[in-house]
């Protein structure tokens, strides 16, 4: 055994990144890039604006991924940010007041931030203090965020439009420029953010903070012991969480023309869980599989089998949990994150 | 100025008094052993240290600062580190990621650094050095032990606490932790130590001083030679003490 130093005595440079993990780096990237560019063998504009819409469900599971995969934090609420990016983009684009209607760029980084902010005050609540939530506790909270979302926007009135939610007549894209709101311009858009949003999340896992994350998924009571603020990390997470969640839920809906309710539900906030799940939780890579394979399945198979569907669609989805627990990808999540 | 000064800490639970009017101090350079058999109140005097648990009285000096009220993060970032009885490591996150979460500034807006030489010196310390890409949870119990003291280690504390670090240990790997700890002591590397340990034999290996507890109080202290010829403690270790 060599004899003890002073273990804070120099600081050579960080070595540089072991071959193999570049590799697994870079194949992942391409496999991610291969995914986004599968739909372009087809011509059929139509399954292009499909794709289009699935990539931004892929990036409200990345969202997901974020915080429960790689955090811990299992959340039965996130669609109240996904839908309420929706919500807020479309109050502030069709309601009139002092300000507003305001235009729809404006509108939606003044959403994500609003979501971001919402985000911020909701952590303050439940990961501060002597008593602040985990596990079960933690879900059940974002389960009670989720009922409460749903039934506001249904009791909102004018101002959420009630059960009948807010029409949108927004078109993403620069009016006389380009247009970004159907087909190959909003293929290109949503896969573009896609991409961005796995390579800005990966950064995230893979900084100080991200494995301060990973260290509390793993056991949070060693970090705090550590000396590690676990609040501060965990709020850094559910705020990136929320924003990008808002982000693509805010296009999502302007691309539908409408937002209602069953957006901010415990259906939508369930439904992510599943793609995560599917595709394998903690591996990044594995929900954009997921938010991609199971919304086009369940899109294919309703337009052929149409009274057995759902049962089909079930009958998969028990198969692949029950022979691959950890996801279609998980085994991506057997070697350590580099 | 003592390295920790514990004064007429007192912990109940219900009408259990697990700690009981208990004072300590530790002198830098000092390495102490708390001894009892089981239910003495060591283990909840360690947690009382750490901030792990509030105390009912009493006041808990670390340096210059009166820590009793402190959480334990707030302890570890003054320079206290607390090694478990149950190997406290992340198991999905390599050996090296486990020593990198050790070796950071807790503090996030402080400069990350690169720690990169602090932890191939304490993977070599550990020995842990062929192992650094292996995930944790496939250690062995003695390497994990070892894991989370380099951990521990590379917060740099000033005080480090061990609960009973070679609970599960062969003897073989309780030797090798009784030297590693010799070394850490030896280099100035941690000012002082507290090891909670039933295993007399390695309480002789690496300790100076002894305190003997027995129903949440202290009953002996002095060297393990003193408090071992002690009518009071041999009384209490055999079962007579009532």
């Amino acid at each position: 055994m060599q004899p003890v130093g002073d273990l804070t005595e120099g600081r050579p440079p960080e070595p540089a990144a072991a071959p193999g993990r570049r590799t697994r780096r870079t194949a992942e990237i391409a496999f991610l890039v291969l995914l986004v560019a599968l739909p372009l063998l087809s011509n059929d504009t139509f399954l292009i604006d499909r794709f289009g819409r699935y990539f931004l469900f892929a990036v409200f599971a990345i969202s997901v991924d974020l915080i429960w995969g790689y955090g811990g934090m299992f959340t039965f609420g996130h669609a109240a940010f996904f839908g309420g990016g929706g919500y807020l983009v479309a109050m502030l684009t069709t309601r009139t007041g002092s300000f507003l209607p305001v235009p729809f760029w404006i509108a939606l980084p003044l959403a994500v931030a609003a979501a971001a902010v919402l985000a911020l005050a909701m952590s303050y609540f439940v990961f501060s203090g002597r008593e602040a939530l985990r596990g079960v506790e933690f879900a059940v909270v974002t389960l009670a965020v989720a009922v409460l979302a749903e039934r506001l926007t249904n009791a909102g009135g004018a101002v959420t439009g009630g059960q009948n939610g807010i029409l949108m007549q927004t078109r993403l894209g620069i009016p006389g420029v380009i247009s970004l709101h159907r087909g190959y311009g909003f293929y290109a858009l949503t896969g573009i953010l896609l991409v961005a949003a796995y390579l800005g999340v990966q950064r995230f896992i893979r900084s100080r903070p991200g494995l301060v994350l990973r260290g509390i998924r793993d056991n949070e009571d060693r970090i705090d012991l550590l000396g590690y603020d676990v609040a501060q990390v965990k709020r850094r997470a559910f705020v990136l969480s929320g924003a990008l969640a808002a982000l693509a839920g805010a296009l999502f809906h302007v691309h539908e023309g409408i937002v209602s309710p069953g957006a901010v539900g415990v259906s939508s906030s369930t439904l992510v869980l599943l793609w995560v799940v599917l595709g394998g939780r903690g591996t990044l890579l594995g929900p954009v599989v997921g938010a991609l394979l199971l919304p086009h399945l369940t899109a294919s198979l309703s337009g052929t089998l149409l009274d057995t569907w759902l049962v089909v669609v079930g009958v998969i989805l028990v198969a692949v949990i029950t022979l691959l627990p950890a996801g279609l990808l998980g085994f991506l999540g057997k070697e350590p994150e580099p | 100025m003592s390295v920790l000064a514990v004064e007429a800490v007192t912990k109940s639970f219900g009408g259990l008094v697990a700690v009981d009017h208990v004072t300590l101090r530790l002198e830098s350079g000092e390495v102490r052993g708390l001894i009892g058999s089981n239910g003495a109140g060591k283990s909840t005097l360690l947690d009382l240290v750490f901030g792990r648990l509030q105390p009912d009285s009493g006041t808990i000096g670390f340096g210059d600062t009166d820590v009793s009220r402190l959480p334990p993060a707030a302890r570890a970032r003054l320079g206290m580190g607390l090694v478990l009885q149950v190997p406290s490591v992340f198991p999905d996150l390599t050996v090296e990621q486990n020593l990198r979460l050790g070796a950071f500034p807790k503090r996030l807006s402080s400069p990350a650094g690169n720690p990169a030489g602090e932890i191939d010196r304490a993977l070599e310390l550990v020995e842990l050095a062929p192992l650094r890409k292996e995930r944790a949870g496939h250690l062995s119990h003695g390497r994990r032990q070892w894991l989370e003291i380099g951990m521990v280690l590379l917060t740099r504390p000033r005080l480090l606490l061990l609960d009973e670090p070679t609970s599960g240990m062969t003897r073989a790997e309780s030797r090798h932790t009784a030297s590693l700890l010799r070394q850490l002591q030896a280099a100035g590397d941690v000012a002082a130590m507290i090891v909670v340990e039933h295993n007399i034999e390695f309480v002789g290996l690496v300790s100076d001083e002894v305190t003997v507890m027995h129903r949440g109080a202290v009953l002996a202290d002095g060297t393990i030679e003193k408090v071992q010829a002690d009518p009071a403690v041999q009384a209490a270790y055999l079962g007579r003490l009532h």
